[in-house]
């Protein structure tokens, strides 16, 4: 039965009776769109944030004294440098900074810009800045979202920041750390060890934290073993933690949005189900004018899975297509929102287009079949009554 | 060309109020003879048709239409000896309201493996023949009901079947209309087809072609 006359009276039934399938398809790309958007964000996110994490230091040590973070003491430097394996190890001061009036916060990060080295993305950036005008006087580099934050109340070229003698200590904004790390240096300042020392008061010999780089991956789980017997009371925190944790996040995210989707296409296909199997429903009666005029089961049971196949595919496509450009061209405003967060600081981050064809595949199966079953299971109870009754 | 023997149809068969429709029928219908089924509503015409055009199936006793036993045939066949044999004029027309005169008359020749163009052609023929070509294009729901009843005239001959069958053909027609439909099938009859009324329309009591009228009453044929 597959030939041009089949497929011809295939699109007049699509075609006259489109009113019937419009609600459907726009359900269905609704719900595709949705869960689309929301996938492609994941999958952008995680992208994204492995590409950001290529940049960072390997590790990080601080001290922890009775599960309290203390300051560490720079002469761990000395001793790490001596491992065997060890490369860029960095002293670092960071530290939350309270903008008092808005309850925002800014994450200062103070580094040695003469030795580091473990930060490439900062490196990168250094080439871009003029250094003889930025060691000339205080002056950082901000995140988007501190630089957005910093104008909107007029901090344009620099910022005050009080110091806790009750001073306030003038630091001219230099530059603006690149877009593309805005999913983890929206909120970041980064500045010089000693200035960060200054707006936190601290002591000439203290740090927060030392950074390192182990090349061989393979030497990891060594490396972290010898600082921990170095120094008993150490906290190191590698780059695949932060990673997992951040994987986790989204996943739980994008989780919540596949139990709501769940939720959602169950009870379409409940209502589809109940569409077709309606005692007097106008596709019962159809179905019984077709069979009375020697249409076989078969024959319905076909017409009903290619009608079905043309709702499903172009649903389907739409959906997706409308989720890509939402999500990579429009950079999915309100879903970011719920995904990055933007209690602190508004972070907006350009999503790099990232289309997992396996997750897409599996999303096609798994709104596909629920929606042949909830038409074709009817359609086939009513194709085997009797004509008769069918058209009743 | 159609042997029933000894027919019964009991509706609800398993439950504990079970209807019997059709009591114990035998008739014999020749080729290309006209035979009108009258009686009351319920007495059981209309299902005594459906058990003939194959649209259900008998309880007990057996039907042959050209020496095939339709009475216990599978669906996927029975599905094909309506295609092919039977053209079923309905009371109610049962026509796809959405699609238009000639896209319905197509319909039962969709699952022929015919090519489109075939199926257009024969549905040409057969829109002239019931006098409806003219509103090809309309859908149903701008026809009147004499229009409706040649739309479905269409659809029944669109397959060139051996025996047309008409349940309470003239039930929604006006006398003018219902006259059209007679000339109709005196012309079918004088085609050689096979035809099957039912019908408690008076207007059937005098027709213009050689017919047999077999009265049911309560499920039973009383007189022939």
């Amino acid at each position: 039965m597959h030939n041009n006359a089949f497929f011809h009276f295939l699109s007049l039934l699509l075609f006259k009776q489109k009113n019937k399938h419009i609600g459907a398809i726009f359900i269905s790309v609704i719900i595709i769109f949705l869960l689309s958007s929301v996938l492609f964000i994941s999958s952008s996110l995680q992208k994204s944030l492995q590409a950001t994490l290529q940049n960072q230091p390997d590790f990080t040590i601080s001290r922890l004294q009775a599960g309290r973070a203390v300051d560490t003491p720079t002469e761990w430097i000395e001793k790490i440098v001596q491992i065997d394996g060890v490369s860029a190890v960095t002293p670092r001061v960071y530290g939350r900074y309270f903008f008092a009036p808005n309850e925002n916060s800014f994450l200062i990060v103070g580094v040695d810009f003469f030795d580091e080295q473990s930060n490439r993305s900062l490196q990168e950036l250094m080439e871009t800045t003029d250094l003889k005008s930025f060691f000339a006087m205080p002056s950082m580099l901000v995140g988007e979202g501190v630089q957005k934050f910093m104008s909107a109340h007029y901090y344009s070229d620099s910022f005050s920041f009080k110091l806790p003698n009750g001073s306030f200590k003038k630091v001219a904004i230099a530059q603006q750390l690149p877009s593309s790390t805005n999913l983890i240096a929206n909120d970041m300042i980064v500045m010089p060890l000693e200035l960060a020392k200054e707006i936190f008061a601290m002591e000439e010999e203290s740090i927060t934290d030392i950074a390192l780089n182990v090349p061989n991956d393979a030497e990891w789980d060594t490396i972290v073993g010898k600082l921990h017997l170095l120094f008993y009371d150490a906290q190191v925190i590698d780059k695949r933690e932060i990673s997992k944790a951040y994987k986790s996040l989204y996943n739980y995210k994008g989780g919540l949005f596949l139990i709501l989707y769940l939720i959602t296409i169950i009870t379409f296909m409940l209502i589809l189900y109940q569409r077709y199997s309606m005692v007097y429903s106008a596709e019962k009666k159809e179905i019984g004018i077709l069979r009375a005029i020697g249409w076989s089961i078969q024959d319905i049971l076909k017409l009903k899975f290619y009608e079905t196949l043309v709702i499903v595919i172009s649903s389907f496509i739409l959906g997706v297509v409308l989720a890509y450009i939402f999500v990579f061209i429009f950079d999915a405003p309100l879903l970011q929102e719920i995904f990055l967060g933007g209690e602190n600081l508004a972070n907006s981050v350009v999503f790099v287009p990232t289309i997992e064809f396996g997750i897409l595949g599996s999303l096609f199966l798994f709104f596909a079949l629920p929606f042949f079953a909830s038409v074709l299971i009817p359609v086939w109870k009513i194709a085997v009554t009797p004509p008769k009754e069918a058209m009743l | 060309m159609i042997e029933i023997e000894n027919i019964h149809k009991i509706f609800n068969e398993k439950s504990s109020e079970p209807f019997e429709a059709l009591k114990s029928i035998t008739l014999h219908i020749a080729k290309n003879e006209a035979i009108i089924l009258s009686g009351v509503s319920g007495s059981g015409k209309s299902t005594l048709l459906s058990l003939i055009a194959s649209l259900d199936k008998p309880s007990s006793g057996k039907i042959v239409v050209d020496g095939e036993l339709i009475s216990k045939l599978p669906d996927l066949h029975a599905s094909h000896y309506r295609a092919k044999s039977i053209g079923f004029i309905f009371q109610h027309f049962n026509l796809l309201e959405a699609l238009s005169v000639e896209e319905n008359i197509i319909a039962p020749l969709i699952p022929s493996r015919l090519d489109i163009i075939t199926i257009k052609k024969q549905a040409q023929e057969s829109m002239q023949r019931a006098g409806i070509a003219h509103k090809a294009s309309q859908t149903i729901r701008e026809l009147s009901g004499g229009e409706k009843q040649r739309c479905a005239i269409a659809r029944a001959l669109v397959t060139d079947p051996k025996l047309i069958i008409c349940d309470e053909p003239t039930a929604n027609l006006d006398k003018a209309n219902s006259l059209k439909f007679i000339e109709i099938l005196s012309t079918l009859k004088a085609l050689g087809k096979t035809i099957i009324v039912a019908t408690h329309d008076p207007i059937f009591d005098t027709l213009p072609f050689e017919s047999r009228l077999i009265k049911m009453e309560d499920g039973r044929i009383v007189d022939e």
